[in-house]
């Protein structure tokens, strides 16, 4: 972050300094309340999950081992991973593919057809889950990765996305390339997709959280534990954890932490990534 | 320049259709107060009511023979033979609800089943509860469907209606199966039509879950829990006038609970009648009775201990763990709470593991569910197992192989002691570790002693009705609104009123 | 090169739209069979039930709710910290750390917090004494306070992404404005409200899209806190929850939960249409 080029006068010095560290304090204790308490109990003994002490006087970890086991937070984990990474990587080239002939390649009907896909925007997840289900049932692929998945694996958005990048590349580009006798996809694999990957990687993370987060979905294709994903998990886990709320608070932290190590790993795309899905939110 | 021109006609098309749009979303943006489920039926006066016996009191001493018989001939047979006839392992999934306890059990019975033989093995899928597993088995096709499905009790007609399930009753002709150590009361409750469509496996009714050191320091006998509302109320003002607890007794509104199951439980406890043609039983139900005199001054007598400041009414409770946990709570608590018999191995467990600060398990007691009089007697709740149809012979054959170990005497002793169900046949009660648990710990009895009390009459076999599941989530917002002080009779006459229109709109389509 | 994307957006999002609309005009069984066209009269009847009507209002107001707070605390706690104090990457880091939680996780914890008979908040002494609805009936069983703290999650849910995109909003206005401004005399209020404020305007508007469409959509938040209650009022089944909840009353019938699904698309879709006019000329002479 631009530290370095701080203007003087934004420097804070003195008593303001310390009011406005003691704000900042203040308001970091209220973000973070819900999390240290969830923390903090995810880590108390079974029987001292519920005496809401804020500050535990005995610490174990037994409990994320039974979230691991127990809850089976491990296969969730996979299930969303495996899930999330198919449908990245899938997005990312149908929407590169689809972009690139709706910025590259002149054929009849082009505007009619990419208005069409633009139109594919408004349509809600929610209005189509319920055919989409039936679907996926008559294809025979609840609890499955392809039922999970294969809705999703082309996104309006992403073409988009990605076709008003390509349009910014030069057409002489393009042009030069044909007469070295270079294809399409050559064209796109050695030359465009270099030249754009930022936006992919704002797309691919944009498409990682979003797919990650999924919530709807999964409760409505997959009947067999084996095939739930983290978000479908915490809610079976809180309908049956009447008998140890320790193991739905562990679960809560386990199913936070991956995606939290995304977010670091991917700092800089994370403010790209957001911002491209913003556009559809 | 072209594609500006685009843009800018885009532009024009987004703002033509958004002020249609949003004209159109004008246009009809007054309410009608109808309800969302009448939408597209015709107004309720255009249709005439179809005579009904009516609750003029026209109603048999006995529980009446089945008018609406279907011959089982006519329904998918049960192919017993065909696991014999089977190469290899049948493998089989079955759809169930239970949690907690409940899980642990019945994963220990399937475990023991399929280490038992090798010709079967079962696989548990837990949907989360009975109202997903009800959800995901209607919504899924043949293909999607498990060849196991457990159902509660108020899923039996609309399950019937569904034509996907093989009749259990097939089954025990086939095999000439010996049901006469069975509670009757279990089987009837799954019969409609005069066919058993599933076997009664996990039987619970209401009880009455309280505090014995609340009590005591109430100057209670704490080994007398109230038997009527009545008692529960002037027990409730002792305990909150001595200052013993906040609450006396802490009431839900769930539909599975306090909103739906217990109208029904208090309505065959005061020997009335729930819906017409004896409780649709003697013939299709064409309309409910809840809102009669009965139903009217049993309420009033519930929300009086509400707006009393007696009774605490926890919400709409889906997990039905609200009103337990308000027992625990550790400011506020309340004395009581009516539960399913069901939570009491949980529960039992959940306070020796000590998660509970301050709540021991020998600290609460159970009673019978109080009712509107002395009368015991309550209707089989809970849920069974149905074999589904169209997934193969051998499946079905099978099927019906596990199901019997889940109904065995020993199965049934095991499954009762741990979990705090009736067991579903008399004999389970000779057999260990039930006799022990009944005998150790009388807690667990009060359910089944009170379930056999019940009498003859046909209120005392529950309510069959095709949408009593969209029926008790009507209810529930009912009794919701009277909690909330709502004219009783008024808004009892609307509920009814609405589960009529319900009634007529499946009655139609089935 | 077209075709896979063709094929799955035909498939998954056109395809099923289109079965919607035409489902819509049936009633089915519970069973999910034995359906029968009543007409498309089924479109006015629903838009003009109690239920929507009702549920169509809540999800306003939790929209109108969610997103004032979540901006107003985005925004603040971006501007606060943007100020050079040392370590103030920490704070940053903290602010932003709510980006990293699903509807899920958000949920559970704020669950554990409210819950009354156990939950934490439910059970810090003062907070009861001030404030005694925590307690009894909870702040998500009581009809006046269920949705705000509903809403109460999601701002919090979604403040580490409002704090993200304003933050970067901030580092993109040129310093020497700030110094023009207060040159000029502007004090720190008025530099905010005169300099900051309007260049952030597209930033801004950006996350009120965002947060409008989450809003309007939200689901998990009321499943996971209050089942769409507390009845009879039903007081946090926004129209999402209506279709498909778990306690209501039209997702036994599929022909009834397509019309309501469709007026969702059509309500979601006029929102969108709203918010891409606004959007219109950023996305036309951005890039």
């Amino acid at each position: 972050m631009a530290t370095s080029a701080v203007p003087a006068m934004n420097r804070v010095t003195g008593w303001r300094a310390v009011g406005r560290y003691g704000l900042l304090i203040a308001l970091s204790a209220l973000v973070l309340f819900p999390i240290y308490t969830t923390v903090i109990a995810a880590f108390k003994p079974a029987d001292k999950v519920l005496d809401n002490r804020l500050v535990p006087d005995s610490f174990t970890l037994d409990i994320f081992r039974d979230a691991w086991t127990e809850g089976r937070l491990g296969r969730f984990l996979l299930n969303s991973l495996v899930v999330a990474v198919v449908v990245t990587v899938a997005q990312v080239i149908t929407s590169v593919l689809s972009a690139y002939s709706f910025s590259l390649i002149e054929f009849p009907g082009r505007n009619v057809l990419f208005l069409l896909f633009l139109a594919t925007l408004l349509v809600p997840l929610e209005a189509t889950l319920v055919v989409n289900r039936q679907t996926i049932d008559s294809l025979g692929w609840l609890n499955s990765y392809q039922g999970l998945a294969v809705p999703f694996l082309a996104t309006a958005f992403g073409t988009f996305l990605m076709r008003q990048v390509f349009l910014t590349l030069p057409r002489d580009m393009r042009d030069a390339a044909t007469i070295d006798g270079v294809g399409h996809l050559g064209f796109l694999r050695h030359v465009a997709v270099p030249l754009v990957r930022p936006t992919i990687g704002a797309l691919a993370l944009f498409s990682f959280l979003s797919t990650w987060n999924m919530y709807l979905w999964p409760t409505l294709v997959t009947t067999e534990e084996d095939f739930g994903t983290v978000q479908s998990g915490l809610k079976l886990l809180k309908s049956r954890a009447l008998d140890t709320p320790n193991l739905v608070i562990a679960g809560t932290v386990i199913a936070a932490i991956p995606i939290f190590l995304v977010l670091l790993i991917f700092q800089r795309q994370l403010v790209r990534g957001l911002t491209a899905g913003a556009v559809k939110g | 320049m072209n594609t500006m021109r685009q843009q800018h006609q885009r532009r024009g098309w987004q703002v033509r259709a958004g002020v249609l749009v949003a004209g159109a979303l004008v246009a009809v943006a007054c309410s009608s107060g109808e309800s969302i489920l009448d939408a597209g039926l015709p107004p309720p006066d255009t249709v005439p009511v179809p005579p009904t016996a009516g609750p003029d009191g026209s109603v048999a001493t006995t529980i009446p023979a089945t008018t609406t018989t279907t011959p089982l001939a006519d329904l998918p047979p049960c192919p017993i033979e065909a696991l014999e006839e089977a190469s290899g392992t049948v493998e089989l999934t079955f759809w169930h609800g239970m949690n907690n306890e409940l899980e642990d059990a019945l994963t220990e019975l399937t475990n023991e089943y399929n280490a038992g033989q090798d010709k079967v093995r079962v696989t548990l899928q837990n949907q989360g509860g009975y109202n997903e597993t009800i959800d995901k088995y209607f919504q899924s096709g043949p293909g999607g469907r498990p060849e196991i499905v457990q159902m509660p009790e108020y899923m039996v007609q609309q399950t019937a209606d569904s034509d996907s399930t093989v009749p259990i009753g097939a089954c025990f002709e086939g095999t000439g199966f010996d049901d006469s150590a069975f509670l009757p009361r279990a089987l009837n409750a799954y019969q409609t039509g005069g066919v058993q469509w599933s076997m009664p496996f996990n039987v619970s009714n209401p009880i009455l879950y309280y505090n014995k050191k609340i009590f005591e320091d109430a100057g209670l006998d704490p080994e007398k829990p109230p038997q009527t509302l009545t008692e529960l109320r002037q027990y409730s003002k002792k305990i909150v006038d001595s200052g013993a607890a906040r609450f006396g007794i802490a009431f839900d509104t769930g539909q599975d609970n306090g909103g739906g199951w217990f109208l029904e439980q208090w309505f065959s406890k005061g020997k009335e009648l729930f819906a017409d043609n004896a409780n649709g039983r003697s013939a299709p139900a064409t309309q409910v009775m809840y809102n009669n005199d009965f139903g009217v001054e049993l309420l009033t007598e519930v929300q009086s201990l509400v707006a009393d400041g007696l009774a605490v009414n926890v919400g709409a409770n889906p997990s039905g763990q609200d009103s337990f946990l308000k027992l625990a709570d550790q400011e506020n608590p309340a004395a009581m709470t009516i539960g399913t018999s069901a939570a009491l191995g949980t529960i039992k467990v959940v306070l020796d593991g000590g998660l509970i600060p301050g709540l021991t398990s020998d600290q609460f007691g159970i009673g019978p569910m109080p009712g509107p009089d002395e009368q015991p007697g309550v209707l089989v709740g809970g849920a069974s197992l149905h074999i589904v149809a169209d997934q193969g012979d051998a499946e079905a054959a099978a099927s019906w192989d596990y199901i019997q170990h889940l109904v065995t005497a020993e199965a049934q002793s095991f499954w009762a002691s741990k979990t705090g169900y009736v067991p579903v046949r008399t004999d389970a009660l000779d057999l260990q570790p039930l006799k022990k648990t009944y005998r150790d710990d009388p807690r667990f009895k009060v359910a089944y002693d009170q379930l056999t009390a019940s009498s003859d009459d046909p209120s005392s076999s529950g309510p069959v009705i095709g949408p009593l599941r969209e029926i008790r989530a009507v209810n529930s917002d009912a009794v919701s609104a009277i909690f909330g002080g709502a004219d009783v009779a008024a808004t009892l006459e609307e509920a009814a009123a609405q589960s009529n229109r319900l009634i007529r709109n499946y009655n139609a389509r089935n | 090169m077209l075709a896979p994307s063709a094929v799955i957006l035909g498939t998954f999002i056109i395809y099923p739209l289109i079965r919607a609309i035409w489902l819509g005009r049936q009633r089915c069984n519970p069973q999910g069979k034995n359906c029968d066209t009543t007409g498309w009269g089924q479109y006015t009847d629903v838009w003009r039930s109690e239920e929507f009507q009702q549920a169509i209002w809540v999800t306003i107001k939790f929209t109108l709710i969610v997103v004032p707070l979540g901006v107003a605390l985005g925004v603040g706690l971006a501007v606060l910290a943007d100020k050079y104090l040392g370590g103030i990457g920490v704070f940053r880091a903290i602010f932003s750390s709510t980006v990293a939680t699903s509807v899920a996780v958000a949920s559970l914890m704020w669950f554990f917090l409210l819950e009354p008979s156990l939950g934490v908040v439910a059970n810090i002494g003062w907070i009861n004494d001030l404030f005694p609805v925590v307690k009894e009936p909870g702040l998500l069983n009581d009809p006046g306070t269920a949705l705000g703290s509903v809403a109460l999650s999601s701002v919090w849910a979604g403040l580490g992404f409002t704090f993200i995109l304003v933050t970067a909003g901030l580092q993109g206005i040129p310093a020497d404005l700030h110094e023009a401004a207060t040159i000029d005399g502007a004090g720190g209020t008025r530099r905010f409200w005169n300099v900051t404020l309007p260049l952030l305007g597209p930033t801004l508007l950006f996350v009120v899209v965002v947060l409008t469409t989450r809003a309007f959509q939200a689901y998990g938040e009321m499943d996971l806190l209050t089942s769409g209650g507390p009845a009879p009022q039903d007081s946090t089944t926004t129209v999402t929850y209506l279709v498909y909840g778990d306690t209501s009353e039209v997702r036994s019938d599929g022909g009834l939960q397509a019309t309501t699904a469709v007026w969702l698309f059509v309500v979601l879709m006029g929102l969108a249409l709203v918010q891409l006019r606004g959007l219109g000329r950023r996305v036309h002479y951005g890039n």
